[in-house]
């Protein structure tokens, strides 16, 4: 009986003494631990695809908005993770908020009255090359030819949070030479919002879900300056360190979105998501 | 510190007067050194002309209490120390109770685990190194054949204890003891087990991918199991271990876990015994301070297998163990050629012989620092590190005249030493004469030759290539003086230096005192495989000892 408790003791102490052990796993041998928003050397990224970016300009009170976003949502069915949309909510009329709910974001104003021009919504943009379509249709037409592109530049993100600060990491490699000058915008959408919004019919809709809405471009608007020669087989990285302040964000349905532009066009070269 | 623990043990100590009686004892030892600059053997004048490493033990017991200190003194350290060390002061102090089921040690304490694999505290003056814990030991004995160990502290690094904190377990059963149908029984089985985890603070290790750091991991496990078995004359011992991710300075920083496997099997009757040992060690280099190179912050010690050689030429090239990656076997075997036979004659004859073979693991890279580092596999070896066959035969001739003849081989692979080089392949001729003059007066002559294929080069500089020859003859007049002179000289192949030395001893009572005067040639003495850079020096050593 003696010996049972001696032998209890000891096996209950090597068990606690095991976990004092920390065990790291392979993919996380090396963390960040440079400046945010500094360049370094990368190691290349892995997806190497050419994907498709779409900004779309839309509004709570926007009655055509809806059957925009059911033209959109079958797109990115079609073509899975190489389109990525942005919701962005107009600052006009149409996107006035409805009993208090509100979408609309300082920095999507101020995409919105450099990119969208003086048309009506619903109203949309691929990879902002200046071309303004009504997204009701016609979106296949876009997309294709961008994805049949070899692309540029590659580019990856990943974001790790912790409690309410995002390390966000982004790789970038060159496939192509490229003597532009080139930014990177980073922004946080958010899936799932339910909300007011007007329907084609007139009506107004409280449980409206709406989708891939613009929250907050962390990066300056226009993006930051890529710190790369721009030769082919140049690899890149940037981390951005970015803390969460609005409260009212679902932050597990929140994804963060990084593209690569040109800084005088601001035409987009590539892009990438992920969960925040 | 010493006294102020003695008193406070004395006033929570209700079970005896500690403070009344008891007894002192001790040891001192002061070992000195005067060299001075030697170009082709390439000694360098010592600017402080005297180098003194000394250091008195001094022990009070009590009953079952005791402590002790020990002042050392590095003024400055001698040739080949680390010169850390210089200073003076109290480096070790403990106090503690040793009761007939409990045992505790505070302050300084030495101990280990099973064969040492996963933890050792040790100290060896004649490497320089003192792995000692500062901290707290336990030793419990619940019931007769049953003994647990529990360790925590912080490890002595020459003046300073490094960051890390070390914490263990040991468990070890003795069957016979605890089972009582076996208590009789002619097979004995004992089995251990244990485990230390050393926690060491994050901090910034730079990968080789600009702007990322590693992850480093704060707690370090290791983990070992053990049996011990006997029967009759045969034994058996096995210990395995293994560590988790331990990257740091020793394995260049990669994420590989460790493993070790010690096994020894032997077999002795009267005029024959024989011993097989082998191991296999994977980055096993365990220390309780990540950053920490040198021969300090050994957590763990990995047998040495190899023959701990005494003769000059055979202890040439000594082999240091590979923490990082090693795989050997080694055997031994000692025979008696009975009395009264033709080759025994009329006081027998012993044969030794013994080989050691040592090779590096089968491994494949996966990357550096940051990265799993390699895959080994199991039972493969890659290029060998160390080889050696000896063959001893000792022969006593009459009651005065003995003689001991050996040939010795060694392989030797320079990489163990952290150079690159060609192998070197060494053939060791020995004899060793004794003659007793009469009761008090022994002369012994010993005649060595070495046969190497490496060569001096000025750009690897390693002074022991060569071929090289050795006389000494070594007389004591009594059983407390003795005199001894030899000299070794590369005579081919070498850089020409010659050795000669001088050295003469006093033993009265517990006090020895040793003198020296020649030249030592620079080298690396290994103790238990664990290693220490002796510089050439010209000049006198003195060493005094005295156990009080």
């Amino acid at each position: 009986m003696k010996l049972n408790k001696v032998l209890s003791v000891v096996a209950l102490s090597l068990i606690s003494l095991f976990a004092a052990c920390d065990k790291i796993e392979s993919d996380n041998y090396l963390v960040f631990s440079g400046a945010s928003g500094e360049w370094y050397d990368g190691n290349g990224v892995a997806d190497k695809s050419q994907r498709a970016f779409l900004d779309k300009f839309t509004g709570i009170r926007c009655v055509n908005c809806p059957t925009a976003d059911e033209a959109i949502h079958a797109a990115m069915e079609q073509y899975g993770d190489k389109l990525i949309a942005v919701a962005i909510h107009d600052s006009s009329t149409f996107g006035m908020p409805v009993e208090g709910f509100d979408l609309r974001t300082e920095d999507g104003n101020t995409w919105r009255n450099t990119l969208r021009g003086s048309g009506g919504l619903p109203a949309a943009l691929v990879m902002r090359d200046g071309d303004i379509f009504t997204p009701t249709s016609g979106i296949q037409a876009k997309v294709d030819p961008i994805l049949a592109q070899s692309p540029v530049v590659a580019i990856s993100v990943e974001s790790q949070l912790s409690d309410r600060t995002a390390n966000i990491g982004i790789n970038l490699e060159f496939l192509q030479t490229c003597n532009d000058n080139l930014n990177l915008t980073v922004f946080i959408m958010e899936d799932g919002i339910i909300g007011q919004q007007f329907q084609p019919d007139g009506s107004h809709k409280s449980d409206y879900v709406h989708n891939h809405v613009l929250r907050d471009v962390i990066t300056d608007v226009w993006g930051a300056e890529v710190d790369a020669d721009g030769q082919a087989g140049t690899k890149r990285f940037c981390n951005i360190k970015h803390t969460i302040e609005q409260n009212n964000w679902n932050l597990s349905n929140c994804k963060v979105v990084a593209f690569i532009s040109n800084r005088s066009t601001k035409a987009i070269l590539n892009v990438a998501e992920c969960e925040l | 510190m010493l006294i102020a623990a003695l008193v406070a043990f004395g006033l929570t100590s209700k079970a005896q007067n500690v403070l009344g009686g008891g007894q002192v004892s001790g040891n001192i030892q002061l070992d000195g050194q005067i060299s001075r600059a030697d170009s082709l053997i390439g000694s360098e004048n010592v600017p402080e002309k005297l180098l003194m490493n000394a250091r008195a033990d001094i022990l009070y017991t009590n009953g079952n209490f005791s402590a002790g200190l020990r002042f050392e003194a590095y003024q400055n350290p001698m040739l080949g120390f680390n010169a850390a060390y210089k200073g003076q002061g109290i480096a070790n102090y403990f106090a503690a109770y040793n009761g007939e089921k409990l045992g505790i040690t505070a302050g300084n304490f030495y101990d280990q685990f099973g064969n040492g694999m996963i933890l050792r505290a040790y100290e060896d003056r004649y490497l320089g190194l003192d792995n000692s814990i500062r901290g707290f030991n336990v030793k419990y004995r619940p019931i007769e054949g049953i003994t647990l160990k529990g360790v925590i502290g912080q490890q002595r690094v020459y003046w300073d204890y490094g960051q890390g904190i070390v914490r263990g377990l040991d468990g070890e059963i003795n069957l016979n003891s605890v089972i009582k149908p076996f208590a009789e029984s002619k097979t004995r089985i004992t089995l251990g087990a244990g485990f230390v985890s050393k926690y060491e603070a994050d901090e910034t290790v730079p990968s080789s991918v600009p702007g990322y750091k590693l992850n480093i991991p704060q707690n370090v496990g290791a983990a070992s199991v053990r049996m011990d078995l006997s029967h009759g004359g045969w034994g058996l011992q096995a210990e395995y271990a293994r560590k988790g991710q331990d990257p740091n300075v020793l394995n260049d920083y990669i994420y590989h876990e460790g493993e070790a496997l010690f096994l020894s099997a032997s077999y002795s009757q009267k005029g024959f015994s024989a011993n097989v040992q082998a191991k296999r060690v994977d980055n096993m280099g365990f220390k309780s301070v990540r950053s920490q190179s040198g021969e300090m912050l050994y957590i763990n010690y990995i047998p040495a297998i190899t023959k701990q050689h005494t003769y000059a030429f055979l202890t040439l090239y000594p082999y240091a163990t590979q923490n990082t990656g090693e795989m050997g076997l080694t055997g031994d075997v000692m025979y008696k050629i009975k009395k009264g036979t033709v080759l025994g004659g009329k006081y027998g004859t012993d044969i030794h012989f013994n080989a050691s073979w040592i090779a590096a693991l089968d491994t494949t890279t996966i990357g550096g620092r940051g990265t799993e580092g390699y895959t080994a596999t199991y039972f493969g070896t890659g290029d060998a590190y160390y080889a050696d066959a000896t063959v001893e035969v000792a022969k006593k001739f009459s009651s005065k005249h003995k003689l001991v003849a050996t040939y010795g081989y060694v392989l030797f692979n320079p990489i163990v030493e952290g150079h690159a080089g060609d192998m070197h392949h060494n053939h060791v001729f020995i004899a060793d004469y004794t003659w007793k003059i009469n009761k008090k007066n022994v002369l012994r002559l010993e005649a060595e030759l070495l046969e190497s294929d490496s060569k001096y080069t000025p750009e690897v500089d390693d002074k022991r290539c060569g071929d090289w020859i050795m006389g000494l003859v070594e007389y004591n007049f009594t059983s407390n003086f003795f005199a001894c002179f030899s000299d070794q000289y590369c005579y081919r192949d070498g850089n020409g230096a010659n050795y000669p030395q001088l050295s003469v001893g006093y033993t009265h009572n517990a006090t020895r005192l040793q003198l020296g005067y020649g030249k030592q040639r620079e080298g690396i003495i290994c103790i238990g495989g664990v290693c220490r850079q002796v510089p050439a020096s010209n000049g006198l050593t003195f060493s005094l000892t005295h156990s009080f």
